[in-house]
């Protein structure tokens, strides 16, 4: 493979929120690299810190300490004007609860980044058409997000973050409120975008979702426990040789196992693709 | 984006529209409150200063302060202030207030103890009869001249010449009625009479010396003074009245000696006074207005940062997606505004209506809503708008979009 440019580039990224006397390290020293076209997904159990790596990762959080690389920019150097244009024009976000804007039809919700981005109304119209045919929901844009279902949903959310064409999609938990038919569906057309050439990253804790990713990086208390080159064609989901991994009852024992295990297909932190 | 954030707000007022009309309220009362209650204010000023310039701007009313009897002044000094440069006639007055009687009914009644001069300077026209004489004073008859109002009140009709008149248990001959006047100077419920000057003062000398024998006896409206204490003075004509009032003035300090003893009030005078209390009453009520709408302000405060705690959720999305500060700031800021203009023009419009009803109500006096305090409403409003919007509008703008998306 060539090399594609880096897109996201995480060195030694510290997240630490002070509660009461305590500090807790949600983020404690995380690396790792994203490069353009790539579909990684960022796994982890809930508190592992992989919510927060998204939300630096997506501009809407600082890191405490370390340096996250936007585009080979560091993005601490950005004011908060600058964050929101580059949430607007460089990151499209899919939540897990769709986030869109209930009073709004689907149509005025995929328009909204157009409206922040100072796109006229005239381009506006043709754009946001064109979004919601990409996602096979033109025909339903005036309905609102309470009159579709949940797949619908989150399909209108996927066009609203393809709507000013950034090259970064983030997913955080993106299926996480989809039945299993739906996720299918949600995640193919991730797959499509994907083959489109957009670079996407998924939060999840599902090793099924990870697994139809070509990457995964594992995130545990805080630190990247694993990150492996995914094939999902060639092998078997990781999920059916460590069904321990689904729990994420017992985080040191799954932290403990994924590293025993994955041998030599894990790279340690920091030296992720070469 | 100026007009993306009045649609966003326009949707956002009318998403909600019992609540809007609720925050509104305080505003469409507040403006309401100001424009009606300073605008009816401003239009009796108006009239009440028309009155006063249509009485004749040619009109000086004296008062004599001296109670040295040395210096009293008698009917031989008003010939010689007639006389004056300017001067074209002089009426004495003695006001005396009692009560008539005709048949069983009684009658607050303020009777004027004139002259014949005095007709003329007033500009009282006659429905039916004569004026008061010179000869009446003379011999002292106990005749009087109704006022249209007084005649009407207490016999039922104005043509009343002939008819005996019972004033503090003094028979008197009605020899005139005066015509209807259109004035509103009607500043006390009492009726108005006139008498000679030389029984008004033979009324008042009687009651003073009596004392207050019993209910609704007269009284005199100066007890110690002797001689004329009040007199009514004409120019020769409109153009006359500066060179009466100082030949007048200069007559008058040479009589008394001191300027304190006596005082020449003019037309002019009496609407300056009455111009300052209406101004006076004007500034309060607008200012208890200003304050009502004060309160809707804060009423608007008071929802809007409900509407901001409401819409975390969506300011989050807003931010996340790429709105700065500034987008957001605006959306929350016009939001308030048009509130607050809406509430403003529903306000005039009321406002408009409420005049128009009084006018028909009151049918005397013609009010009209006054422009100044209109564009004064809308100013308010606007400022009160910003004033009271800027705060939740800062405090939505100034969530951290994680904290937000995190809102439930």
């Amino acid at each position: 493979m060539a090399d594609p440019k880096v897109v996201i580039e995480f060195v030694d990224v510290y997240k630490i929120y002070q509660v009461g006397d305590s500090e807790v390290r949600a983020l404690d020293g995380v690396s790792f690299q994203v490069r353009q076209g790539e579909f990684a997904s960022i796994v982890g159990p809930s508190g592992s810190g992989k919510s927060t790596t998204m939300q630096i990762m997506g501009c809407l959080d600082l890191a405490t300490y370390g340096t996250y690389y936007l585009d080979g920019k560091p993005v601490s150097n950005y004011g908060e004007d600058e964050l929101a244009d580059i949430r607007n024009r460089k990151i499209g976000f899919v939540f897990q609860n769709f986030n869109l804007i209930g009073k709004m039809t689907l149509e005025e919700n995929v328009e909204l980044p157009l409206i922040y981005a100072g796109v006229g109304r005239e381009e506006r119209a043709p754009r946001v058409r064109q979004a919601l045919e990409r996602v096979d929901l033109w025909g339903r844009h005036q309905h609102t997000p309470l009159e579709v279902s949940g797949g619908q949903q989150q399909r209108c959310a996927i066009a609203r973050a393809l709507v000013t064409e950034p090259e970064l999609i983030l997913g955080d938990e993106p299926t996480g409120n989809l039945d299993s038919h739906t996720s299918a569906e949600i995640l193919a057309l991730f797959a499509e975008l994907n083959r489109e050439g957009k670079t996407i990253v998924l939060i999840t804790h599902d090793d099924h979702i990870a697994a139809q990713t070509h990457r995964r990086i594992r995130i545990m208390d805080g630190k990247v426990a694993a990150d492996e080159e995914l094939d999902a064609d060639r092998h078997p989901e990781p999920s059916t040789r460590h069904p321990e991994l689904d729990s994420g009852a017992h985080p040191e024992k799954i932290a403990g196992g994924a590293r025993n295990d994955e041998g030599a297909k894990l790279r340690k932190s920091g030296k992720a693709v070469a | 984006m100026f007009l993306q954030s009045l649609k966003m707000a326009w949707k956002a007022i009318l998403s909600n529209k019992l609540r809007s009309l609720l925050t509104m309220l305080g505003i469409i009362i507040g403006v309401v409150a100001l424009v009606v209650l300073v605008s009816l204010v401003s239009s009796a000023t108006s009239s009440v200063q028309n009155d006063i310039n249509s009485i004749g701007r040619d009109m000086m009313s004296v008062n004599i302060e001296s109670t040295d009897a040395s210096t009293a002044l008698d009917s031989s000094d008003l010939d010689q202030i007639a006389a004056l440069d300017g001067v074209g006639a002089v009426a004495p007055v003695k006001n005396v207030s009692g009560s008539a009687k005709e048949g069983t009914e009684s009658y607050n009644v303020s009777a004027v103890g004139t002259t014949n001069a005095y007709f003329g300077i007033e500009g009282y026209g006659l429905a039916h009869g004569r004026y008061l004489l010179k000869a009446d004073q003379d011999n002292n008859s106990y005749v009087v001249v109704l006022s249209n109002n007084a005649a009407a009140a207490i016999y039922g009709r104005t043509d009343v010449v002939g008819e005996t008149f019972v004033f503090d248990e003094t028979h008197y001959t009605v020899v005139g009625v005066l015509a209807a006047q259109d004035t509103t100077g009607a500043m006390s419920s009492m009726y108005t009479v006139y008498i000679p000057y030389s029984i008004a003062e033979r009324v008042s000398n009687a009651s003073s010396s009596s004392g207050s024998g019993f209910g609704g006896s007269a009284s005199s409206s100066s007890s110690s003074a002797s001689g004329i204490t009040s007199f009514y003075v004409s120019a020769a004509s409109s153009d006359q009245i500066d060179v009466a009032k100082s030949s007048l003035d200069a007559w008058l300090l040479n009589h008394f000696g001191s300027s304190e003893d006596y005082y020449i009030s003019d037309s002019s005078a009496i609407a300056d006074t009455m111009a300052s209390v209406t101004n006076t009453f004007a500034l309060l009520l607008g200012g208890i207005a200003a304050i009502s709408l004060l309160v809707g302000g804060i009423g608007i405060m008071n929802i809007m940062l409900v509407s901001v705690t409401e819409r975390t959720r969506e300011i989050g999305i807003r931010k996340a997606i790429g709105a700065r500060r500034r987008s957001i700031l605006l959306q929350f800021l016009i939001e308030a505004l048009v509130v607050c203009l809406i509430g403003c023009a529903i306000g005039l419009v009321l406002s408009g209506l409420i005049i128009i009803v009084v006018d028909l109500v009151s049918g005397s006096l013609t009010y009209g809503l006054s422009l100044p305090v209109m564009l004064i409403a809308v100013l308010f409003s606007l400022v009160i708008g910003i004033i009271f919007g800027v705060y939740p509008a800062r405090k939505a703008a100034r969530l951290e979009p994680i904290e937000a998306l995190r809102y439930e």
